[in-house]
């Protein structure tokens, strides 16, 4: 197993970071603006900054296909950069939300997106031809709370979102004439905007941290503050689930969860590293670690000469300089994103986090 | 992109900031009741409180200390009038404290090794903070309960604080305190965020 590759950008939090399709370009959100580093040999250098908000930058995504990168920030607003010859052109989005907007994600068909925000609404966003405009529609009827993650359907239609009510929902983001009419499924036959397709809380009903479908798109799984990964099986259209499986830990919550396969979720967090958990419909575990601290990790155990010891005792009063975590992030993880996929899973995922560490994992 | 252009007296100042904006917007949390988020519990009676505890002691007796935690703990009040939480805390705090020091750690393995362990473990953490919140729960037996903020954060300025003038309260404050720390050592900090988090209070 290769080392993971680590990219110690600068020493802010990093909100949320994309890699482009060809992985030759990282955004990271930082404070109010979107930054681009691009590929040089083994390292990323910044290449090109994105002003356009005037508050902290909450979320960003690139567009496999098309290289659009949206983001959205707690001024209100989102806007999408379009690639030009002369570099990014921002356009407003009209997302018509007067609480900061917390999360965006593109659909699979590109043609959509949704943002998350603090007004108990998810803002559908989509491009009005004849006006030349991003226009949004509000799902809003059973959100209580603020909108903390997002995550689409390989459908494009159905978006499931995680919301500080503990509530983890499924809903329909249908927008005729955009989207085509989905094939009926687990989650409903008819989806109009704004269908309720499920609504499900764990036991202690924690925030929710991030929500994932699964690669089919037929489960869906959860991360609350209540240290615990909860997986939805449905059964069918306006049936109970076929399963809810909770998963509590012993660890500290996890902000970002991914699947790697049907039967297999990495989730991180507070932590400072990810955590593999494996199953099916007949129940789930937490396995292990994705980090293997066998390695002799970065030098932590060199050798120490004899002045450098009894300086250290003078200074410090101890030997050890311990202030490290043995983990290769230094602080909280707050995404996990796939970063390679072949044959339907994943292998390979990044990470970014508060300390300003962007980490290529093998998964 | 800032809404605010100009600079007046209002905006200069910060009584605006103050405005509590979610009074005016009927959609807001303030303004429904939360607990209808959440599916209801069922109501537990004094009467049910007391049948158990008479079960628990029984078991007691009998030396199964891990039946009778765990009883105690398949059953936590989570809804139900003032004397029945408080007369179940005084049933979970004799069982603790009937309970051998050198014994936690292999009963607590035990009970998060079953099946549903871990949320029974959880139960017994919100217990342990209650039973830290209200202070002398030995000496007082079954005083009408202090009044406290509705989170659990674990440590309450009122009602008589722990000291030497106080002996069965101390005594019972350095069981729950050992308890806490072997609880910890076996459900992990996780234990204590489902504790903070969980809607679901004893």
């Amino acid at each position: 197993m290769a080392a993971p590759e680590v990219h110690h950008l600068f020493h802010n939090p990093i909100a949320d970071h994309s890699f482009s399709a060809d992985h030759a370009t990282l955004a990271v959100a930082r404070d109010s603006s979107v930054e681009l580093y691009s590929k040089a040999g083994n390292a990323f250098k910044l290449a090109d900054v994105l002003k356009g908000h005037d508050k902290t930058v909450t979320s960003v995504d690139i567009a496999p296909n098309s290289g659009r990168i949206v983001s959205c920030s707690q001024d209100r607003n989102a806007l999408v950069w379009e690639p030009s010859p002369t570099g990014y052109k921002p356009t407003l989005v009209l997302l018509r939300i007067s609480r900061a907007a917390t999360f965006v994600r593109w659909s699979p068909s590109e043609t959509k997106f949704a943002v998350g925000s603090g007004d108990r609404v998810i803002a559908v966003c989509y491009f009005e031809e004849e006006n030349d405009w991003w226009v949004s529609k509000h799902l809003k009827k059973p959100i209580r709370s603020t909108i903390t993650s997002v995550a689409w359907h390989p459908n494009s239609v159905l978006l499931a979102a995680g919301s500080t009510d503990a509530h983890a929902r499924v809903l329909s983001a249908f927008v005729k004439g955009v989207d085509e009419r989905p094939e009926p499924g687990v989650w409903g036959e008819r989806l109009p905007f704004n269908t309720i397709c499920g609504e499900y809380l764990n036991n202690s009903a924690g925030w929710v941290h991030s929500v994932a479908f699964s690669p089919s798109g037929n489960a869906l799984a959860f991360a609350a503050h209540d240290s615990s990964v909860t997986v939805v099986y449905p059964s069918g259209p306006e049936q109970p689930p076929k399963a809810v499986l909770s998963i509590p830990t012993q660890l500290l919550p996890f902000k970002s969860l991914l699947w790697k396969a049907e039967d297999e979720i990495i989730a991180a967090g507070y932590d400072c590293e990810a955590f593999r958990f494996q199953g099916g419909e007949g129940g789930w575990q937490l396995v292990g670690t994705v980090e293997s601290k066998g390695h002799a990790g970065a030098g932590e155990q060199r050798e120490e000469s004899a002045l450098n010891m009894f300086r250290q005792m003078d200074l410090k009063g101890k030997v050890k300089d311990n202030t490290q975590l043995k983990t290769i992030h230094q602080n909280t993880i707050s995404t996990i994103r796939p970063y390679e996929v072949s044959g339907g899973k994943v292998t390979k995922f990044s990470s970014s986090g508060v300390d300003g560490r962007v980490v290529i994992w093998d998964a | 992109m800032s809404i605010i252009q100009q600079h007046t007296a209002a905006t200069l100042g910060d009584a605006w900031r103050t405005v509590n904006i979610d009074i005016l917007n009927e959609d807001s949390s303030v303004n429904f009741d939360t607990s209808t988020l959440h599916p209801p519990q069922p109501e537990i009676s004094e009467a049910d409180v007391r049948n158990l505890s008479t079960q628990v002691r029984q078991l007691l007796r009998g030396g199964d200390a891990e039946g009778a935690l765990r009883g105690c703990l398949e059953t936590p009040v989570y809804n139900g009038v003032d004397a029945a939480k408080e007369a179940h805390l005084q049933t979970i705090i004799e069982v603790l404290q009937s309970i051998k020091a050198s014994d936690m750690t292999p009963l607590l393995k035990g009970i998060y090794a079953s099946p549903g362990g871990s949320e029974l473990l959880d139960v017994l953490m919100k217990y342990i903070y209650k039973g830290m919140a209200v202070g002398a729960p030995a000496t007082t037996g079954l005083k009408s309960p202090v009044k406290m903020t509705p989170q659990s954060t674990g440590f309450s300025q009122i009602g008589s604080r722990p000291g030497a003038s106080n002996e069965p309260a101390s005594a019972a404050m350095s069981v729950l305190l050992s308890w806490h720390e072997k609880l910890v050592e076996v459900a992990g900090l996780g234990c204590i965020g489902r504790t903070m988090t969980d809607w679901r209070r004893v």
